[in-house]
């Protein structure tokens, strides 16, 4: 349990797997954004916590290392590609869609 | 190439079988909304609620979600928060509406008030929560079908506050609305602060706030925010007759510096009230409006006030008043005219107190019973010190004038540099006044003039380099106001010239700065024959050692030598109407000198004339002094030495009685003949050997304080005196003082005379160069020309034209306009 203004949030998938990544990087999505803003007095705004049902842990997972690839190089040029698996490209479109990322 | 990978299908609908209709799921979303209004949303999970919108939305039903969402929302405003506002409103604050007496009831009113600004505010933050929540949530509906074609779901929610909070009547019956009450309670406010009350005004930042994040229309522009259309009108309205009542009301006290300072004070507040409970936007306009009710319409009305405005400060040296004046005339006035036309006129009415008492002055003293003729200084001695005569009188009052000008000008520089903030349109206005009033002055010129030579021959003994300085400086910026500078120079040559020749210069250090300092001033050509003169003191200076060494060379040893110390001047550079007789056009015969000065006379003009052939000497003997070396025979036998400082012209005089035997007479006439001085040199000359009681050299019959033609004169044998060097002074060179009547006229006759010379050579220079010209645009440029030395008169100008076509330097060429032609 985290309190709403803690440096971590924890995001849950479909299947329960949890990851704990930092606030800011989560913040990256707007839907996150929104969804754990302390000021909206939602659920997961007090927790810290983020149930996310329409995500299995592989997107997860995925959409998370994306996050933190996004936050290390957030204000450089010349960056790495970012490895993507064929097969997860429209899973994670459409988590990207969702998250508004 | 890399091997084609099997692409999964993203699994549709995790959850499908839970929820897959509309209006059950709107039902979920519906309920939560509710509980969000409530401000009961901790235990709703966002992304609940965002994957039932998301999913709606999926569906493709987005546009029947928006308008259930618009739905609910309204039905809650109107059923409660509505009612909320409406009940906060008390019977005092719909009845006061009416009342327009702010004192009336203000208490109970403003408590009232307070209440029912209170409520809004939290209604409004409420309903601001709720709606950010809600946005959140319809996020991805806003994104996905509101783009571009319905404004966001948010601002739909801000127009329903609009509409069913604000623009709903306060009670059934009535019309008023909740704006038109909440519009009043805040000017109710304003006008209790502007009474000096204090009120709360984060509450009222709030409402404003509100106002401002509301706007008419659903493109939210930025001119149709609520504040603007709704808000601000009123307040400027109200802003205008508060600040036009203000200004009478301040009139009526009367007094400037209060209504300055309260004006002051009123400016500030409403910045600080615009900045701080109100909107910045709002500040230029309030402001101007004060500008204009407060200001504009009644500065003149203050700067004017009897006995307290401007004039007032200005004789008081209220500073404070006087920066308060002109920071509320520069608000409303760049060229802060009215201001300056107060300052312009006590200027010009304290300088022309200057320029009367410096006439009145030496009138006062003249009517004082002092007998006898204008400028005897030998006489000064025997009236006693302490009366003295008219015209030194004139000239201390003369030098009274410029110190009284510059204690006034120092006065206004303090007042401008501290009050007026060194404000430049100021400063040259002030500067025009003073120009104004020195030159009403007719004889500014001279007086100047003599204020520089009083301090260049004792002024400056015993001060420092720069006391010095700042003197010569302060008469500089004198002399920049006054126009006629070559009246000015005209005078100063004079001056200087006596100061030279007479020695009388307390140092040439000082001298020699005052002409440089006037060059930067006036320019080179003004300049240039003060230079030459200075030059000529020099050039002379070394003639006379060259000639001494010459003497001593070649010259009898036998003879007793006569010292010679001579000054040869350049006679166009020099004030010769100085030294030559100025009475008639008559042709002067030189005086006849003794033999031994003759004799030395013609030694050194063959000495000159042999360095320097070609050039004509002319003896000036009436600036010129000797020193003699006279032997009294006292009656009981005993002789007594004196060493007698004579002028030249007394020289020859007293050397006329070695020829004639002891004891005898010459007769004025006698005198004359013999030594051919020019008669009013010689009655001078005469009165100050026979006539002064301490210098009686001469013995006179009769005795009389006037030399007659018939006079006999004698050498006085009994002459005593406590000193063995005496000091006899004649008038005429004695001291610059300021001249009489007609010595005026002189001055003003010459000064005619070459400013004619100037205007012509000004015109044919501007002829040569422009072949032709109109009359109206010569006229324009020699004005312009001549405007540094003196302003010419515009009838001279037109008189020299003529002259010059008479003698065929100009043409006419054309009659309409009047045009000239160059004659090469």
């Amino acid at each position: 349990m985290a309190d709403s203004a803690s440096e971590y949030v924890t995001l849950i998938s479909h299947d329960d797997y949890e990851f704990i990544i930092p606030r800011s990087a989560a913040c990256i999505s707007g839907t996150i954004r929104r969804m754990l803003d302390p000021s909206s007095k939602f659920s997961e705004g007090l927790t810290g916590r983020c149930k996310l049902d329409d995500m299995s842990g592989v997107v997860l997972e995925k959409v998370c290392e994306y996050f933190c690839y996004h936050e290390k190089y957030k204000d450089q040029t010349n960056v790495p590609d970012m490895d993507i698996p064929p097969e997860l490209c429209l899973e994670l479109l459409m988590a990207a869609d969702y998250l508004d990322t | 190439m890399r091997a084609r990978h099997k692409i999964r299908a993203p699994r549709r609908g995790l959850s499908h079988a839970k929820t897959d209709d509309f209006d059950s799921i709107w039902d979920v979303l519906s309920v939560s909304l509710n509980e969000i209004n409530t401000k009961n949303a901790s235990t709703i999970s966002f992304e609940e609620l965002y994957r039932h919108a998301y999913k709606i939305v999926l569906m493709m039903r987005g546009d029947d979600l928006y308008e259930k969402v618009k739905q609910l929302e309204q039905n809650w405003l109107k059923s409660n928060v509505q009612k909320l506002v409406t009940e906060s409103i008390s019977g005092s604050l719909v009845r006061a509406q009416n009342s327009t007496d702010a004192q009336d009831q203000s208490s109970e009113r403003r408590e009232a008030g307070e209440k029912f600004l209170a409520a809004l505010k939290d209604a409004w933050e409420d309903h601001q929560l709720s709606m950010g929540m809600v946005t959140d949530v319809m996020m991805y509906m806003d994104r996905m079908i509101v783009a571009g074609q319905k404004p966001s779901i948010y601002a739909t929610c801000m127009a329903l506050f609009r509409d069913h909070v604000l623009n709903s009547s306060v009670r059934p019956e009535s019309s008023l609305s909740v704006t038109d009450v909440l519009k009043s309670t805040i000017l109710f406010m304003i006008s209790l602060e502007r009474s000096g009350h204090i009120i709360e005004r984060p509450l009222i930042r709030h409402c404003i706030q509100m106002l401002e994040g509301l706007y008419e229309t659903p493109t939210e522009e930025e001119s149709s925010k609520l504040y603007l259309t709704v808000f601000e009108p009123a307040l400027l309205e109200a802003s205008k007759e508060f600040y036009q009542a203000e200004g009478q009301r301040l009139l009526q006290i009367g007094d400037a510096t209060t209504f300055c300072r309260i004006a002051t004070q009123r400016v500030a507040e409403e910045q600080e009230r615009c900045r701080y409970t109100l909107a910045v936007t709002s500040e230029p306009k309030v402001l101007e409006l004060l500008d204009e009710h407060l200001i504009r319409s009644n500065i003149e009305e203050v700067v004017n006030l009897e006995g307290t405005g401007v004039r007032h400060m200005l004789d008081h040296d209220q500073l404070d008043g006087l920066q308060n004046v002109y920071m509320l005339n520069a608000r409303v006035d760049k060229k802060k005219q009215a201001l300056t036309n107060v300052v312009n006129k006590r200027i010009v009415e304290m300088g022309k107190e200057i320029n009367n008492s410096s006439i009145l002055l030496p009138q006062a003293a003249a009517a004082a019973p002092s007998s006898g003729k204008d400028g005897d200084g030998e006489k000064k001695t025997e009236k006693g010190k302490d009366k003295e005569r008219p015209q030194n009188q004139q000239t201390v009052s003369a030098i009274r004038w410029v110190d009284d000008i510059l204690a006034l000008k120092t006065k206004f520089d303090g007042v401008w540099e501290k009050a007026f903030g060194n404000d430049q349109g100021i400063q040259s206005s002030i500067g025009a006044s003073f120009s104004n009033f020195i030159n009403m002055n007719s004889r500014s010129s001279e007086f100047l003039s003599l204020f520089f030579d009083e301090n260049l021959k004792k002024g400056i003994k015993g001060k420092t380099e720069n006391e010095v300085d700042i003197l010569l400086d302060n008469g500089i910026m004198m002399l920049r106001y006054i126009k006629d500078k070559d009246l000015f120079e005209t005078y100063y040559k004079k001056h200087l010239s006596r100061r030279l020749l007479m020695k009388r210069s307390a140092s040439m250090d000082a001298e020699r700065q005052m002409i440089s300092k006037m060059k930067m001033e006036v320019g080179n050509q003004f300049t240039q024959r003060i230079e030459s003169m200075f030059k000529d003191m020099t050039v002379s200076e070394d003639l006379t050692a060259n000639y001494k060494e010459h003497i001593a060379r070649n010259g009898d040893p036998d003879q007793k030598p006569v010292d010679l110390e001579i000054n040869v001047l350049t006679s166009t550079m020099w004030p010769m109407e100085l030294m030559a007789n100025p009475k008639d056009g008559a042709v002067q015969l030189p005086c006849i000198f003794p033999k031994e000065i003759d004799t030395l006379k013609s030694s050194f003009e063959r000495f000159y004339l042999d360095k320097h052939s070609g050039r004509k000497l002319s003896w000036q003997a009436s600036m010129g002094t000797a020193d003699l070396r006279a032997t009294f025979v006292r009656s009981t036998g005993k002789t007594q030495r004196y060493e007698l400082n004579v002028s030249t012209y007394a020289m020859v005089i007293l050397l006329l009685f070695n020829e004639i035997p002891e004891g005898e007479s010459l007769t004025f006439d006698a005198i004359k003949e013999r030594s051919r001085i020019p008669d009013h040199d010689l009655i001078r000359n005469l009165q100050s050997l026979a006539v002064a009681p301490k210098t009686r050299v001469l013995k006179k019959d009769p005795m009389s304080k006037d030399v007659k033609p018939t006079d006999k004169f004698l050498f006085n044998n009994d002459f005593h005196s406590p000193f063995v060097k005496v000091r006899i002074g004649v008038v005429s060179g004695g001291a610059n003082k300021v001249e009489n009547q007609d010595q005026r006229k002189d001055t003003e006759k010459k000064m005619n005379d070459e400013r004619g010379g100037s205007i012509e050579a000004a015109i044919v220079r501007i002829m040569k160069q422009r072949k032709t010209l109109t009359h109206s645009q010569l006229m324009t440029e020699t004005l312009s020309q001549l405007s540094v030395r003196f302003v010419p008169d515009v009838n001279m100008i037109k008189r020299r034209i003529e002259s010059l076509i008479d003698r065929e330097y100009l043409e006419r060429v054309g009659e309409e306009p009047p045009t000239y032609g160059y004659v090469a």
